[in-house]
């Protein structure tokens, strides 16, 4: 006789409802670990890179990467009020980490030559 | 020269700094807002090119410590790979330090005025910082006939055998 040990249907982490909000906001273009990538929640498995959960009072953080096709702050206005509404009115710190520039931009920011080799 | 930031500054500067548009960091009981320095970099960037007249950016020195920049481990956090532009960003407040190359033909002057307001039009616009201070160096002219991709000479034939 064998016993099949089914796992209980665990809910969704609070972090995992987190990152499907944020990123369901069209300006959004990803999620990012922040300015010294310590931005993340770890999972059973696998690490969420842009939400962390603090406990207690601290406050949530989101780390995102932004179109640029309408203002930060209004954005940000967006993701903090969804965000704490889901945390129950948490504290939202949010970092705009970088963002998404038209690929026709993209080159041309790089720099061509990066060695100015003219005396 | 200084050495641009490669990471985000976080200021904390006293509130109420006269009549700044404090539209970013007037919900501190909410949660605190950080833009990083690549996405006021890259807006300052897209901006300046946008004036006609700006042939390219960065040139002379800051090129060449892009390019070192990128080679050090922790050096390029963003912050290193956009020609021409450094930054400095706080909590409200942004300055940025542009490197340009113009066309030869624009008023210098002129261009350099249009590129300043597109910039702290275009930062305030997307960012809510207020930017305090942009600062232009023109590092060269691009002559018409000068082609972008012609390589150096070549070394003259030596003349003696």
């Amino acid at each position: 006789m064998t016993v099949t040990v089914v796992p209980e249907p665990t809910a969704v982490p609070l972090a995992e409802q987190i990152a499907a909000v944020v990123t369901a906001h069209p300006a959004v273009a990803g999620l990012h670990g922040g300015i010294f990538g310590a931005v993340a929640t770890y999972l059973p498995g696998r690490r969420l890179t842009g939400v962390r959960v603090g406990e207690g009072d601290e406050p949530v953080e989101l780390a995102v990467v932004l179109h640029l096709d309408q203002p930060i702050p209004g954005v940000v206005r967006d993701l903090r009020h969804v965000v704490s509404g889901l945390c129950g009115g948490a504290a939202v710190d949010i970092t705009v980490a970088d963002v998404a520039v038209p690929a026709r931009y993209a080159a041309e920011l790089a720099g061509d030559g990066l060695v100015d080799t003219r005396p | 020269m200084t050495t641009p930031t490669a990471a985000t500054t976080t200021i904390k500067s006293p509130t109420g700094t006269g009549g700044s548009p404090a539209r970013l960091a007037d919900d501190t009981a909410q949660g605190k807002t950080t833009i990083a320095a690549s996405v006021v970099q890259k807006i300052a960037g897209i901006a300046a090119r946008e004036i006609s007249g700006v042939h390219s950016m960065g040139g002379g020195l800051s090129r060449t410590f892009g390019a070192i920049r990128e080679r050090i481990p922790g050096g390029g956090t963003g912050a290193s790979n956009i020609a021409g532009v450094q930054v400095e960003v706080g909590e409200k407040q942004a300055a940025v330090d542009l490197d340009l190359v113009v066309e030869y033909g624009a008023s210098i002057v002129e261009l350099a005025r249009a590129v300043r307001r597109n910039v702290i039009t275009a930062v305030e616009r997307m960012t809510g910082l207020e930017v305090i201070e942009v600062n232009i160096a023109v590092n060269d002219i691009h002559l018409p006939d000068e082609e972008d991709d012609t390589p150096a000479p070549a070394p003259a034939v030596a003349r003696v055998e």
